[in-house]
């Protein structure tokens, strides 16, 4: 990244080759329809071209890369929801697990859609984006010690949809929400938060 | 499964799993887990609900040629932009989309086509009209237009205004009178003079020696002597004729007295009275108007000279001709009624001519008032008591308005939430619906 905004054509076309599929399975993951997932994976990568110029390497290039989608995802989801209310849904619009999906992927799927759904994307960032807590925490303006606590709620619940008759262990059956911090771990700062 | 308290918690055995415990809390956990049965079924679930999840492939990217063109292309462009280091403000202009500057255009065009269709004919009618006022009004014709209003009516300076003011409104041929005055009145009622007697001549006279103008005067005076104020303006109305048609004075406590009046003065009286009036007080405002009756005295005449003529006509068929009687007495209704229209004009002419002969002065005279502390101030219990009294009646009459206001509308606003609430209800569902999909 810091070549391209140096102006090199060759290491942006790079980016997009190593990015594309992540970014792409990103947006299809949070949205129903694949040209949804296409357009918006479009447009960050647009947004990223544009921002080439203010770009500052602070943290890593993927949180970044991440950042711009969750933005791009979160500025969609209302648009999309007001178009769906008042126009309808498009005809087009299928199942997407359906579509790309094996039996066990659909009934992944169908299981993950139950989660509540700040605990559904911090599952979704660690699982498949491959984000530390601290960069979860750092995207979704929450404590780090509330990612973990989510997380892990999230796994406990999620374990519990695939496997219904699997029985909780006593050392998950009550998962404290705001646990103390830990030796070595950042204090917990107040919880912000952001609106999904 | 053991039962006792672990020291690891189970969230630690899943920061562990993720790679993500602290350097010095890990070999601890390490070392727990390898030691403890449910630790290691905890963590066995944590990596189960992983592969699990890892089942959810997603289908690979669509090959959009398209768009991997347009993205290199946008590479390019922002790679030679960076690469040629130019200034931030032509950067930002390659930002533009086409889009945006469609966009931009449309809604610029969109502006400009009410300012031109507002602005233009402003202007070619200002660009138009510019040369006609220019000619219609040159400097030296503007003094000869202008009729002094101050001055007695029927002055040779006067009159000579007025005569200058004409010229061009009077019909060729038309002819002057004695003081040089020329009067544009119809035909009609310079020969109804000599049909009607003395009084009509008269009259008619009067029209033509001067114009007929209703003068309206506002004062507005302040005084430090309100009484001696008010007994000088007595002594000033009988001085010169005048005649007060109201007259309103208010003497309220502790604040500054005041008079309205309607004052009636002869026209010719009219200067000098303004001039006594002026030296009562200070003058805070002075509007003087003159309304020119003229013409609406000519028709007048005009029309009461036909009616006159009319009854006239209808007497003599009363008294010469024979009929049945149903005929006399139609023709004695309309005697009747030419008789009432014949006073109601001349109670207008009289109205008309009192307006000329008596000008108006709308007088407000008050008085320059001066505090005093004569009156004790309250005492502070008294103005807490009454405060509190009035707190207390301000409360009790906010609530009955809520009271009453929602006793009035409450059925109404009900109505209507309840009809709202009918979409409302629909829109949220389909909102949740959409946002869960």
């Amino acid at each position: 990244m810091l070549a391209f905004s140096k102006g090199s054509a060759d290491s942006f076309h790079e980016l997009f080759l190593r990015y594309k599929q992540p970014l792409y399975g990103f947006f299809r993951r949070r949205t129903a329809d694949p040209s949804q997932a296409e357009e918006l994976s479009q447009e960050a990568f647009l947004a990223l071209l544009r921002a080439a110029s203010r770009y500052e390497p602070r943290a890593l290039f993927r949180t970044y890369l991440y950042a711009i989608a969750f933005k791009i995802l979160r500025a969609h989801c209302p648009k999309a929801a007001f178009r769906a209310t008042f126009f309808g849904q498009p005809k087009s619009l299928r199942d997407p697990a359906k579509q790309d999906a094996t039996e066990s992927g659909l009934w992944v799927r169908r299981a993950v859609e139950k989660l509540d759904p700040i605990d559904r994307e911090i599952l979704l960032l660690r699982e498949f984006e491959q984000l530390s807590y601290a960069e979860i925490a750092d995207l979704l303006q929450l404590a780090i010690n509330t990612v973990r606590s989510r997380l892990f709620r999230a796994r406990t619940a999620l374990r519990n949809l695939l496997e219904p008759s699997a029985a909780p262990s006593p050392n998950d059956a009550a998962p404290s929400a705001e646990p103390a911090p830990l030796p070595g771990s950042p204090q917990t700062i107040p919880q912000r938060g952001i609106r999904l | 499964m053991s039962t006792a308290p672990h020291a690891v918690a189970p969230e630690e055995i899943m920061a562990h799993f993720d790679g993500e415990l602290s350097v010095e809390r890990a070999p601890s956990v390490a070392t727990h887990i390898s030691a403890c049965a449910d630790c290691q079924e905890v963590r066995a679930s944590l990596r189960k609900t992983s592969q699990s999840l890892s089942s959810w492939s997603v289908a690979p990217a669509p090959a959009n040629a398209s768009f991997q063109d347009r993205v290199a292309c946008l590479a390019r462009e922002n790679s030679l932009a960076l690469s040629r280091s130019e200034p931030r403000i032509f950067r930002f202009s390659s930002q533009w989309t086409r889009g945006q500057l469609v966009a931009g255009l449309a809604v610029a065009s969109a502006l400009s086509v009410p300012f031109l269709v507002i602005a233009i004919p402003n202007l070619l009618r200002r660009s138009m009209a510019g040369p006609a006022m220019s000619r219609r009004v040159k400097p030296e014709d503007k003094e000869k237009s202008l009729i002094p209003l101050d001055g007695p009516l029927g002055t040779a300076q006067h009159s000579k205004a007025f005569a200058n003011r004409l010229p061009s409104a009077n019909p060729p041929g038309a002819a002057a009178d004695t003081n040089g005055l020329l009067l544009g009145l119809d035909d009609h009622v310079k020969d109804s003079s000599s049909l009607d007697g003395q009084s009509i001549s008269d009259q008619q006279s009067r029209v033509l020696t001067a114009p007929m103008i209703s003068r309206t005067v506002s004062l507005s005076l302040v005084t430090k002597d309100f009484q001696s104020s008010r007994a000088s303006l007595d002594a000033i109305l009988v001085r010169h004729n005048g005649y007060a048609a109201e007259l309103n004075t208010a003497t309220p406590q502790n604040a500054a007295r005041s008079l309205e009046a309607s004052l009636r003065i002869p026209a010719p009286q009219l200067p000098a009275t303004l001039a006594e009036l002026k030296s009562l007080g200070r003058v805070e405002g002075e509007t003087q108007n003159g309304e020119e009756v003229t013409r609406q005295h000519g028709d007048l005449l005009a029309r009461l000279k036909n009616s006159r003529e009319t009854e006239q006509r209808l007497e003599a068929i009363l008294t010469q001709r024979t009929g049945k009687i149903t005929d006399v007495l139609g023709v004695e209704r309309e005697i009747a009624r030419v008789r009432g229209e014949i006073e109601q004009m001349e109670a207008e002419q009289k109205n008309l001519e009192h307006r000329v002969d008596f000008a108006t002065v709308n007088l407000r005279l008050s008085e320059e008032y001066k505090a005093k502390l004569d009156s004790p101030a309250p005492a502070i219990s008294t103005l807490i008591g009454n405060a509190a009294v009035n707190g207390y009646r301000n409360v009790a009459d906010t609530l009955l308005a809520i009271v009453l206001f929602f006793a009035e509308y409450g059925p109404v606003l009900i109505f209507w939430l309840f009809l709202f609430s009918i979409p409302a209800r629909l829109v949220r569902r389909r909102w949740c619906h959409a946002v869960r999909v």
